[in-house]
């Protein structure tokens, strides 16, 4: 992810050149900068970046009027940065079509981690595979290995596996797992989910009455556990 | 609106009873006069029954003893005894102009009307004559009244349908003329209260109280104007301060994480970065409360499950990284139980967390806070729990007075205390309350209640 080429924009010159440094910092080494809404767009044009990072006041052309003209002909991820934080800026920007919206100020590691967030979505690998105590679970192939025993995922343990996936050593709730399985209307889906875990748990733990991997965080919901750092 | 309709009842009662008053010192006023005017009156102090008691007829001789002229003399009158013809057979004080006879005509007229202008009083005798007694003209009036029965009767009624006619005609026009002062003046009334609360209303500019009401609307103008300018500021001014804060917090982070630097370089960025993570959170609350002060977040109101909320709450201080001295329990109330809820969903997450960052910055020495959600008489309700150091009573009890103090506990240094003023507002536009309780043995307990769907807010 790191040699993707990102283009940060931003009329404030200190501001940009400390967005730089954070990023270089980070191991980032293919980045271009603009100092105005106009030269993004050309710059956009010409070296077609992998990921913007957009400020959204400017003078001139403001970042919401640059997003809308790059949504035009392209889906390239858009970080909006912004000084505006009121939940309507962030509507706007969303609305706009950007990937996500960071209001300022902000501290380095959070923009490096929406950024390395949006690149993971973005730009998902190719074998993604998540490692775990007792398993492996490649999530292309939705299949989990256990040394020779290869079993496969259902499309809802899929979808439940990777949303812990996204949120590895994170809590996910109840709600959102639900959710994540059967859209917005969830209630009384809770059941299931226990299920689908059952399930899931089942072909991931070694001994699933007694997981270490995907585990239960009694009354708000479950964690998953890797191995090693998949992110 | 209850103060405005306590006061129209309390004028017309105090009208209704003005009225009573009137009527009853009337009453005794007419009373008093006929009482005093009787007590005057001849006919109190002179009977011509008495005077003719006191004359007597012996053997063809007419003789009056001396009370006769004490009577007399007392009223300036004279007096005569007329026999069966008309004669004169015995006087008193009689003027010389008077006849000393009279027709049966003559006394039939004078006994109903004057004698030669002189008022007179008549008295039949047992011996068949007559006792007549003259005052001076002028000290009384005889008028002779007649009229048919049915007549008196119709007149009686009618007086009193009159009396009561009129009573409720009054009563009538008081209560009339009262609802429409009250209906004019009311929301007025309402409009002054309104300001007071620091709520702007518009005032329909009709009716008598037009102008009242332009001028209220003018004022209410006015105030709004003056805090839409004071929210803009705040607003402008925490826009003004993200960009420079950004450097601030960017360069402290990158000097605090680069390994080149002196240990105690490092830390002084950090304390920098720190700081400035504080200065940011006082922008935000800021600025939210600011605009939930006057109005200016629009709310974006969707059905929410609280439950699925709390959780995510308390998830997000445990995925935080929070320090293990700290342990954060949920629970659901009732489990089962359920009803519809609409808020604002970052609103309320953000009353959960600042609820929490409550318990977390107050306690640094840690402990243990529960957050159970669960419904109770058909409201959402909101328990957030923990057994740190609390608040002292004086502190709650002005926090339950809505009062918002700049340290919102005690030992608590690292807050600059708009956290539970937040709270507050926030629960507030959900048509919410929240009370905060000590806890048992020590610590506190907040209790945000929410209607739930269907419930008045």
């Amino acid at each position: 992810m790191k040699e993707k080429l990102i283009l940060l924009v931003d009329d404030d010159r200190e501001l940009l050149e400390l967005l730089r440094s954070v990023f270089e910092r980070a191991g980032y080494r293919r980045l271009l900068t603009a100092v105005s809404g106009r030269e993004a767009l050309e710059l956009w044009r010409e070296k077609k970046p992998d990921l913007i990072v957009l400020d959204v006041m400017m003078p001139g052309m403001d970042g919401f009027s640059v997003l809308r003209e790059i949504r035009r002909g392209s889906r390239v991820p858009v970080l909006m940065l912004s000084a505006r934080s009121e939940a309507e800026d962030r509507i706007a920007g969303l609305e706009c079509g950007a990937d996500d919206y960071l209001p300022k100020p902000f501290l380095p590691k959070e923009l490096l981690l929406r950024v390395g967030a949006i690149l993971w979505r973005a730009y998902p690998e190719r074998h993604r595979t998540a490692k775990l105590a007792a398993a492996t679970v490649d999530l292309e192939r939705a299949e989990v290995r256990r040394g020779e025993e290869r079993l496969p995922l259902t499309a809802r343990e899929l979808l439940l596996f990777e949303k812990l996936y996204e949120n590895a050593g994170r809590i996910v709730t109840t709600g959102i797992l639900c959710e994540t399985v059967c859209g917005e209307f969830w209630q009384g889906y809770e059941t299931t989910l226990s299920t689908h875990i059952r399930h899931l748990r089942e072909k991931i733990e070694e001994h699933p009455s007694k997981p270490v991997s995907l585990v239960t965080v009694k009354g708000l919901g479950y964690r998953l556990n890797l191995k090693e750092e998949g992110l | 609106m209850n103060g405005a309709r306590r006061f129209f009842r309390r004028y017309i009662v105090s009208t209704v009873g003005i009225l009573a008053l009137f009527l009853a010192v009337n009453g005794l006023l007419i009373l008093w006069v006929f009482a005093a005017g009787s007590r005057e009156r001849i006919a109190e102090t002179f009977s011509i029954k008495e005077l003719s008691s006191h004359i007597s007829c012996e053997n063809g001789v007419w003789a009056a003893d001396g009370a006769v002229s004490d009577l007399l003399e007392q009223q300036d009158a004279w007096a005569m005894i007329l026999d069966e013809t008309g004669a004169v057979v015995w006087e008193r004080n009689l003027p010389e102009n008077l006849p000393r006879r009279y027709t049966a005509a003559e006394v039939a007229s004078f006994s109903r009307w004057y004698l030669e202008d002189y008022p007179v009083k008549v008295w039949g005798r047992e011996d068949g004559c007559l006792t007549v007694a003259g005052f001076p003209p002028g000290t009384w009036v005889k008028y002779y009244y007649a009229v048919d029965r049915i007549y008196l009767d119709r007149l009686l009624l009618g007086v009193r349908l009159l009396f009561f006619v009129n009573l409720g005609m009054f009563l009538f026009f008081l209560l009339r003329n009262t609802r429409r002062v009250e209906k004019a003046v009311t929301p007025v009334l309402w409009g002054i209260q309104e300001l007071a609360a620091g709520r702007f209303c518009r005032l329909e500019e009709r009716g008598e109280l037009g102008e009242v009401k332009a001028g209220l609307n003018r004022a209410a103008d006015c105030l709004k104007k003056k805090d839409n300018t004071r929210a803009e500021w705040i607003r402008g001014v925490s826009h003004d301060i993200r960009t420079p804060l950004s450097m601030v917090l960017g360069y402290a982070s990158e000097l605090e994480e680069n390994e080149a630097l002196p240990p105690g370089a490092r830390k002084q960025a950090g304390i920098i970065r720190f700081q400035g993570e504080r200065m940011r959170s006082l922008v935000d609350s800021l600025n939210l409360t600011t605009r939930l002060e006057y109005a200016l977040y629009p709310l974006r109101l969707e059905r929410l499950d609280p439950v699925e909320l709390g959780r995510q709450a308390v998830s997000g201080l445990l995925n935080g990284g929070l320090p293990e001295r700290y342990k954060v329990e949920f629970s659901w109330l009732c489990p089962g139980e359920t009803a519809g809820f609409t808020g604002d969903r970052d609103l309320l997450l953000r009353m959960l967390e600042n609820l929490l960052g409550n318990c977390v910055a107050h306690n640094p020495q840690g402990c243990r806070i529960v957050l159970s959600v669960g419904l109770e008489k058909g409201r959402w309700v909101f328990l957030l729990s923990d057994d740190g150091t609390g608040m002292s009573r004086e502190r709650l009890q002005a926090q339950n007075r809505g009062e918002d103090g700049f340290v919102s506990r005690e030992g608590g240094g690292g807050e600059h205390g708009l956290g539970l003023k937040i709270v507050r507002q926030i629960a507030r536009a959900h048509g919410g309350t929240v009370r905060l309780e000590p806890a048992d043995p020590h610590g506190l307990t907040v209790r945000v209640e929410l209607p739930a769907e269907g419930e008045s807010r």
